[in-house]
């Protein structure tokens, strides 16, 4: 087949989501358009002008949909439709609202077609624009795969400029100007003469006007809020104690449970015993519930020593018992003809160009990781017989509904998810067990809400985490340039375990997050091939910081940094080389540039690295340099350049998303992993599960450019270059490849 | 001459304390009763104890730095956190022993059940002052250290069995909670082999 | 059981082998200490007793023996800010937030035994808190600043 035809082809066999929206649910539910949910619950003389704007007598109220796990999203929602309604965003209020389809996430399901995030052609386009349309049907309120910023761009500054020119048009009505004559600021509307009139005066009869939808929206040269200094809206209450996250949440009269669920995820709870549990001081209640049993208390803690004290019976886990039985499926499933999943890279003759040469060979082993924020998982629900209300901090607000309307056989308009402040996610509230346990008891204590906490042992051990792969490289060199480079990357799909969850569907099709990141790298070397192999399902899996790149940007550039040294060439200038897109290309220079490059080599016992990756259409570049001291290898200083597309929103918070990510990314790589015996990870708390500390971080530079075509996203591009820029680093430093992860199972750090 | 010293630990801590130690007796054999064979017998003993992790990780000499081990670290290796214990041995200067190692005065049986917090006894956290140094040391040079009053604190026999009796946090070492493997043997064989090698002149391997 | 937080006088009943932590939390609604780990590893809970840093989750209420608690709640006088909480605020340190309230106590303790701490100081006093997000480096760089507005003061 041809190419075009080849790629047209995957257009429409995408494999996932996009295929079964477009087929199953037409044109006709695609095109349907959303009520505002605003409107269900506006008091006289409010309006809600959208989804997203609402006037009250009070000021304004702005919904930010996408949930807030530390990255700042409620702050850039804000300032998005605060630019064009022209308020002071810190004069408003914000919620997240309650879940609707209106909140539909219309650009996270882009990253699963097959065309790579530099690919900007009208074929890709329009394959990435089908993706919204699954998105929307299935109600897809989604917080993840740094989409937030690319979603909410156009949307929010759109749903601030209606909102204005609607006020405007109701106050030319009350004054009979034209709307062309009136302008607006810092949340008025000024008449020609100067009077200015309150938004908050204005909404009884804003709400009785259709909203004004021609609306244009400002050129950047115009902005007065977004890329100006500021400080984060959240910022100044996480200063000072104040903020109220999902487990600080409090209603009168609320008991205090906790769950323990068989440590073999899915396995059945067969007996318990819980005589001696019963008694124990601040005990309330012991039930039963899926897989496993919860305590209600009148103390958090009183319930964590109680549900330890009961005497549980497990059911085996359905899947393999141990890591290495896991290690021996992911090897026997890679270059398995039959386990082939997709192969979206094939460029040149692989096989032609490795046959007959001697091929570098390298193989990879990275491993389950656990996404252990620090707040750990928590809900507090109270259900009476015609209502469940629900607090907690998610970022599938649409699921968690859907999940307690099932358990308890309510209808849509019975069940309210409240949004709360997160403290930490990386992907870990991207699953809604926690709150089905947590109805799940308040169905048993009807009228009582229920505050449930996981303790940090249950919170590690029932974490879905990242998968763990094996991968294989294979590349030949010649007269020092990288001439053939073919990957094999083996693991679970992620994509089927967690839909199948959250949506109780199977997913058909390839699961693109095999080798998200190491397929789509902005290359051109003349032979080229990247393929990925499923895996069986075996511990259920999800999406962790960085999703498919987490591991594939260190199984791709980690063999890329090998060819080079094979080559004998600068691992910078080769892989400049072979980069052919040109924001991507600027990224290494300027990393380059930025940490004084000029090779591998820092004198004796040291050495940097350098690391290339793009996810989520963020070419990001990064430099480490490191020293081999005789107690083990130290981090020294990390340079960061990132292209985060025209504009920059709020540059402080990017530069703390990208050196965030990279410490997140460093410190996984350094010590992290989950061992599974007996079906369930033997790493239960921070001492098995160090992460990175003060004393171990590097100095960081971080420099973001702005010359991509598309705004984009940051939470997470800033992860995938770490690991392998250590790697690269240590190797120049010591002469040691380390081709596993945790490096220190290989190598000593101080 | 014959000692007889009855002493219960905690008499000279904080009344609350005398819930938190075990009882020990401090009753030495009769002077000349103990062969140099029998002390070097015992002596093997109080190696095997000074060298167990459970007492060696905080003896850690002109190292300011704690040790951890145990099956989940896979093996020894330094206090995670960055902790240094300072000149005060009790890390004064930078994060104290005492932020995380809580003072414990109530509740003995329970102080440390939890795996992997940080234990908790009846009096304040402190690393072992230089002089002692037991970490990565030979049995010869362990026992050189505990018999020279330069480098034991000015202690003879019976002091050192006092202190082993007063020092709360020794006591820990045989009861350290949490699926913590404890130090061999008990306190009170411990305090025996220390007088009984005393009694003998306290001989080292190196004699 | 009686205890002092942040001056004021509290009587609870609950064991007394408690941890401080859960009584502040789920007894006496101050939630600005956090549970992170339970097992101080990482520091999230962290409040002053008596002036030092102690993590709450280790301190069993019974053997509180009469400390006066501070928690970060109590740091600065009402409506003011203590000078870590204004250089964690304009060097925008949080990203998630959980473990500041932690770091910000460690941080005002440090300030208070050594008011002019080296990078080593910083790195061996604020490495027990854990901070998942990595905001390192500007707690770094926050502590440094207050000290600097601490030594003016």
């Amino acid at each position: 087949m041809s190419r075009i035809g080849t790629i047209a082809r995957r257009t429409f066999l995408i494999g996932s989501v996009a295929v079964a929206g477009g087929v199953a649910f037409g044109t006709y539910l695609a095109k349907k358009p959303i009520p505002n949910p605003l409107l269900d619950d506006l008091s006289d003389g409010e309006a809600a002008i959208n989804p997203f704007v609402k006037i009250t007598a009070e000021g304004v109220e702005l919904i930010t949909p996408r949930a807030d796990k530390g990255q700042g999203s409620y702050s850039t929602q804000a300032d998005l439709i605060a630019e064009e309604l022209d308020i002071d965003p810190a004069s408003a209020l914000i919620s997240p609202g309650l879940p609707h389809q209106a909140y539909f996430n219309g650009v996270v399901l882009e990253e699963g077609v097959p065309f790579p995030g530099y690919d900007d052609s009208w074929m890709a386009e329009t394959a990435r624009s089908f993706m919204s349309v699954p998105a929307k049907i299935f109600e897809m309120q989604l917080t993840g795969g740094s989409s937030t910023v690319p979603d909410m761009f156009d949307k929010l500054r759109t749903a601030g400029a209606v909102a204005r020119e609607t006020l405007k048009q109701a106050a030319a009505q009350r004054s009979g100007h034209s709307r062309a004559d009136l302008t607006t600021e810092d949340g008025h509307v000024i008449l020609p003469d100067g009077t200015k009139i309150a938004y908050a005066d204005l909404a009884a009869e804003a709400a009785q006007i259709d909203p004004v939808t021609d609306v244009t929206l400002r050129p950047p040269e115009d902005w007065k809020i977004l890329g100006t200094p500021r400080i984060r809206r959240d910022i100044p209450a996480k200063s000072t104690g104040a903020e109220k996250y999902g487990i600080d949440f409090a209603l009168d009269g609320m008991l205090f449970a906790t769950v323990r669920a068989n440590p073999g995820i899915g396995g059945v709870l067969e007996s318990y015993d819980a005589s001696d549990a019963e008694t124990m001081p601040g005990v309330e209640k012991i039930v039963p519930i899926s897989h496993g049993i919860a305590v209600v208390a009148t103390n958090t803690w009183y319930a964590f020593q109680a549900a330890n004290a009961v005497n549980c019976v497990w059911g085996p886990g359905p899947y393999p018992e141990s890591s290495a039985q896991i290690w021996d499926e992911l090897d026997a499933a890679l270059e398995n003809p039959d386990r082939l999943d997709h192969r979206n890279r094939d460029d040149g003759d692989v096989e032609a160009a490795l046959n007959g040469a001697s091929p570098v060979e390298a193989a990879y082993r990275i491993p389950f990781l656990a996404h252990a924020p620090l707040e750990p998982m928590n809900a507090t629900v109270l259900v009476t017989d015609e209502l469940c209300e629900i607090w907690t901090g998610t970022q599938i607000p649409t699921f968690v509904r859907d999940h307690a309307m099932k358990i308890l056989g309510f209808e849509r308009d019975q069940v309210k998810v409240y949004g709360q402040p997160i403290g930490g996610s990386f992907g870990h509230r991207l699953e809604g067990t926690h709150v089905n346990q947590a109805v799940e008891i308040a169905q048993a204590v009807k009228g009582t809400p229920i505050k449930m906490t996981w303790s940090r042992e249950e919170d590690m051990t029932h974490d879905y985490p990242r998968p763990a792969a094996v991968a294989r490289g294979r590349g030949v060199v010649s007269e020092g340039q990288v001439e053939t480079y073919d990957l094999s990357v083996a693991q679970s799909g992620l994509t089927g375990s967690w839909m199948g969850r959250l949506t109780g569907m199977s997913i058909p099709g390839p699961d693109a997050t095999i080798t998200t990141g190491s397929w789509d790298q902005p290359f051109a070397i003349p032979n080229y091939r990247v393929s990925g192999y499923r895996a069986p399902e075996m511990v259920p899996i999800s999406s962790w910081r960085s999703v498919g790149a987490s591991g594939n940007g260190f199984l791709h550039d980690t063999f890329l940094d090998e060819l080079i040294a094979a080559a004998g060439a600068d691992p910078l200038e080769e892989r400049l080389r072979l980069c052919h897109h040109d924001p991507s290309r600027k990224v290494l220079e300027a990393v380059g540039a930025l940490s004084g490059w000029d090779g591998p080599s820092l004198g004796e016992n040291r050495g940097r690295g350098v690391a290339f990756v793009m996810s989520f259409g963020v070419p990001v570049a990064q430099v480490i340099e490191v020293t081999n001291t005789p107690a083990g290898v130290r981090l020294d200083k990390a340079f960061i350049v990132a292209d985060i597309g025209p504009h920059t929103l709020d540059l402080a918070n990017v530069e703390s998303q990208l050196f965030g990510g990279m410490i997140f990314g460093l410190a996984h790589a350094i010590n992290s992993e989950l061992v599974y015996e007996n079906h369930a990870p033997q790493q239960d708390n921070y001492h098995a599960y160090e992460g990175l500390r003060l004393y171990q971080t590097p100095e960081f530079e971080v420099q973001v450019l702005n010359n991509g075509t598309r705004i984009r996203g940051i939470g997470e591009p800033g992860l995938p270059p770490a690991a392998p820029a250590l790697g690269n680093a240590i190797f120049a430093a010591t002469g040691q490849r380390l081709r596993e992860m945790p490096f220190n199972k290989n190598i000593d750090f101080v | 001459m014959r000692f007889g010293i009855f002493l219960l630990a905690g008499l000279i801590a904080a009344d609350d304390a005398s819930a938190a130690g075990e009882t020990i007796v401090i009753d030495p054999p009769a002077e000349g009763s103990v062969s140099v064979a029998q002390g070097l017998e015992a002596w093997g003993r109080i190696f095997e104890v000074t060298s167990h992790p459970r007492c060696s990780n905080c003896h850690t000499g002109p190292s300011d730095r704690p040790m951890w081990s145990g099956p989940s670290y896979g093996r020894t290796r330094v206090h995670g956190m960055n902790i240094q214990a300072g000149e005060s041995r009790m890390g004064i200067e930078h994060l104290q022993c005492s932020t995380c190692h809580t003072t414990k005065d109530t509740d003995w049986d329970n102080a440390n059940a939890k795996p992997h917090s940080a234990p908790r006894v009846a009096m304040d956290w402190a690393l072992a002052p230089p002089e002692a140094h037991w970490f990565g040391q030979s049995s010869e040079q362990i026992c050189a250290q505990l018999r020279d009053p330069s480098l034991n604190g000015d202690r003879d026999m019976l002091e050192l069995a006092e202190h082993l009796d007063h020092d709360l946090i020794l006591h820990w070492a045989w009861t350290p909670g949490g699926g913590r493997e404890p130090a061999p043997y008990d306190l009170q064989s411990h305090v025996n082999d220390l007088l009984e090698w005393g009694t003998a002149g306290m001989p080292c391997p190196q004699d | 059981m009686k205890l002092t937080v942040n001056g004021e006088e509290y009587d609870v009943d609950v064991t007394p082998d408690m941890p401080l932590l859960w009584v502040l939390r789920d007894e006496l609604g101050i939630t600005g200490p956090k549970y992170g780990c339970g097992i101080a590893q990482c520091g999230s809970c962290t409040v002053h007793v008596d002036g030092s840093a102690v993590r709450s989750c280790q301190l069993a209420v019974g053997d509180l023996a009469g400390g006066a608690v501070t928690t970060i709640e109590g740091l600065s006088a009402p409506d003011a800010l203590h000078e870590v909480q204004q250089a964690w605020i304009d060097h925008q340190v949080a990203q998630c937030g959980y473990c500041q309230s932690g770091q910000i106590m460690q941080a005002a303790a440090l300030l208070d035994l050594n008011p002019s701490p080296t990078d080593n100081d910083i790195d061996a006093a604020m490495s027990g808190n854990l901070c998942r997000c990595g905001t390192y480096p500007r707690i770094r760089a926050a502590v440094k600043a207050a000290a600097v507005k601490l030594q003016e003061v």
